[in-house]
C-alpha cells in the first residue's frame, strides 16, 4: 500500500511503540504497588531527631518515648515535655534543639510529619500486637539504625494478611531495645515460642489461602465453598470447635489465651497466636 | 559493504538500566524520598474525622489531641495528690506482692525509664546522664545512698513527682507499675547488701496510715 520504506518506517514505530506502551504499562503496574511506592518515604522532620543516636547508640529502649503503645491502639509520639526530660540538662543551648524548647514554653505542639500511614478505616491496634511480643521492627524495620526514619513495608492489607497467615515467617520477636514486657519470660523464650507452640497443620503452616476462616462470631464467611476451599485437617479442627461452641480456636480473634495479671491493672502478655485472620473481627 | 560493530557499549547501558528498573519496581532496590506516596485511587483513606495527634486547623494549637481542661477528673487511673514525701509516706504504702512476674515487670519498668540515668545497675551510670554535665545521678545501691534509708512510700513518690532535676513519671508509668519500680529496687538494694528502711518500719506506717482512716471517717461521720 505504501513504498517499502513508509511501510518499514511504520513496522518500526509499531515495534517501538509496543516496547514503549509495554515498558510504561509494566513499570505502573508494579511501580504503583504500596511496597514500591510508600517503601522508602522519608521524610524530614521539623527537629533533626535522630533514633540511631537515641536508640542505638544511647541504649534508651522505644518504649521510654512512645510509652502509650502497650496500652493504647495509637501509639503516640511522645509531648515536648518527654524530650526535655533529658534535654533540660544534656545539650540545653543547642541550636537543633530550639523548635523542642520553644514548643515546651509556649505549649504549641511541633508538627512531626507522620511516616507510618495507615487508611483511616483501618482499626490497627498498637497493644494488641505488642502484648504478643510481635517487636516494633516488625513493621517499623530497625529504627534503631535510621538516622531518619524510613518506612520499609508497605502497610497494605495482603501484607497484613500474609503475617497473620504465616506469622512465623514474618514476626521479629520482642527484643531487649523496645522495652516490651514479656512476664517471667526471657526474648529467646518468646522467640522460640513464636516458631514452635503455634499449631500447625496441611503443609506445616498456620493457614494457607485454602484454610478455614471462621467470622467473627464463629460462623463460616459468606461465598466460602467448604468442599473447595478447605484444608481437610482445618475442617476437622473446626468441627471439633463448633461442637464445643468455638472456645479455645487458636486463631478465632475471640479465644486468646490469657495469664492472669500478677497484680491488679499490671499488663499481662498474650501467648503467640495467630490474631483475626478474617476482615470481620475489626469490620464488624 | 561496511562491517558495523556490535555495539557493546549501548547493550551494556540498556542491560544495566533495565536491571535496575526491574529491581526497582519489584521492591528490591530501596528508593528513598521525601515526598508523600503517590495515592492513584484514594478511596477513603483519609477522612474528615479527628484522629489521635493529627494536625487539626481548627483549634489553636493545630492539633486533633487536646489537652484536658482543668479540674478534670480521670475516668481510669488515678490522680496523684502529695506535694510531699512526708504526705505520699500518709496516704501511700506498698501492697504490690513481690514475686518473679512483679519483680520481672519493675525490672522492665526500671530498665526502659530509669537505666538512661542511673543505670541498669542502680549506680548512676546510665549513657544519657554520662553525656551531661549537670546530670549526675545518685547510686541508688551504695553504701550510702539515700534511696536505702528511703520508705517505700517515699521512693513512690520520687517516681510519680520527681525530686530535682528529675521529672516526675506517673504519667508513663501506672501506679502498680511504679510500685513495680520500687519493689525492684528494693530487690537491687537486698543484693548489694540490703536496705536500712525495715519491715518494722513497714508494719509501723501501715498501722499508722489505718488509724489515719479510721480518724478519717469518725471526722467524715461528724462532719
Amino acid at each position: 500500500m505504501f513504498t517499502e520504506n513508509v511501510d518499514k518506517r511504520i513496522k518500526l514505530s509499531f515495534k517501538i511503540g509496543g516496547v514503549l506502551l509495554a515498558f510504561v504499562g509494566l513499570s505502573a503496574y508494579f511501580g504503583l504497588h504500596p511496597r514500591v511506592s510508600d517503601v522508602g518515604y522519608r521524610p524530614e522532620q521539623p527537629v533533626p531527631y535522630s533514633h540511631k543516636l537515641h536508640a542505638g547508640d544511647l541504649g534508651i529502649k522505644c518504649m521510654y518515648c512512645h510509652s502509650s503503645v502497650e496500652s493504647s491502639a495509637h501509639s503516640a509520639v511522645p509531648s515536648t515535655s518527654t524530650c526535655m526530660n533529658c534535654h533540660k540538662a544534656v545539650l540545653p543551648d543547642s541550636p537543633k534543639l530550639e523548635l523542642v524548647r520553644e514548643s515546651s514554653k509556649t505549649g504549641m505542639p511541633i508538627e512531626w510529619r507522620k511516616v507510618h500511614k495507615l487508611p483511616d478505616y483501618v482499626n490497627f491496634n498498637h497493644s494488641r500486637h505488642i502484648r504478643s511480643g510481635i517487636d516494633c521492627a516488625s513493621c517499623h524495620g530497625e529504627v534503631e539504625t535510621m538516622g531518619v526514619v524510613t518506612q520499609m513495608q508497605p502497610l497494605n492489607m495482603g501484607w497484613c494478611l500474609d503475617c497473620h497467615r504465616n506469622p512465623q515467617d514474618h514476626v521479629v520477636p520482642a527484643r531487649e531495645i523496645s522495652g516490651i514486657f514479656m512476664g517471667a519470660k526471657t526474648y529467646e523464650e518468646v522467640a522460640a515460642d513464636w516458631q514452635n507452640s503455634i499449631p500447625t497443620w496441611g503443609d506445616g503452616k498456620w493457614l494457607s489461602e485454602k484454610s478455614f476462616v471462621p467470622g467473627f462470631n464463629g460462623t463460616i464467611m459468606n461465598g466460602w465453598k467448604e468442599e473447595d476451599r478447605l484444608d481437610p485437617k482445618a475442617v476437622a479442627v473446626m468441627k471439633e470447635a463448633a461442637e464445643k461452641g468455638f472456645e479455645g480456636v487458636a486463631f478465632a480473634s475471640h479465644a486468646f489465651e490469657y495469664d492472669a495479671p500478677a497484680a491488679e491493672g499490671m499488663f499481662v502478655p498474650k501467648k503467640p497466636s495467630l490474631g483475626p485472620e478474617n476482615c470481620g473481627a475489626c469490620h464488624y | 559493504m561496511k562491517k558495523t560493530k556490535f555495539p557493546i557499549f549501548t547493550t551494556l547501558l540498556v542491560v544495566v538500566f533495565l536491571l535496575f528498573w526491574v529491581g526497582l519496581i519489584s521492591g528490591n532496590i530501596l528508593w528513598t524520598s521525601n515526598t508523600p506516596p503517590l495515592q492513584v485511587i484514594p478511596d477513603m483513606d483519609v477522612q474528615t474525622r479527628v484522629q489521635p495527634q493529627r494536625l487539626n486547623t481548627f483549634f489553636a494549637t493545630r492539633s486533633a489531641t487536646r489537652a484536658p481542661l482543668e479540674h478534670t477528673v480521670p475516668r481510669y487511673g488515678e490522680i496523684y495528690r502529695p506535694t510531699t514525701p512526708e504526705e505520699a509516706e500518709e496516704e501511700y504504702r506498698n501492697t504490690l506482692p513481690n514475686n518473679a512476674i512483679t519483680l520481672a515487670r519493675g525490672k522492665n519498668r526500671y530498665g526502659v525509664y530509669c537505666t538512661p540515668c542511673h543505670g541498669a545497675s542502680g549506680e548512676g551510670e546510665g549513657s544519657v546522664a554520662a553525656r551531661s554535665v549537670t546530670l549526675k545521678p545518685p547510686s541508688l545501691i551504695a553504701e550510702a545512698a539515700l534511696a536505702r534509708s528511703h520508705s517505700d512510700a517515699r521512693l513512690f513518690h520520687i517516681i510519680s513527682a520527681g525530686q530535682n532535676i528529675m521529672p516526675g513519671y506517673r504519667d508513663k508509668l501506672k501506679e502498680v507499675d511504679r510500685w513495680a519500680v520500687v519493689n525492684y529496687i528494693r530487690e537491687m538494694q537486698r543484693e548489694a547488701g540490703g536496705y536500712f528502711w525495715t519491715a518494722e518500719a513497714a508494719a509501723a506506717q501501715a498501722s499508722a496510715l489505718e488509724e489515719s482512716e479510721e480518724d478519717g471517717e469518725s471526722e467524715g461521720g461528724t462532719e
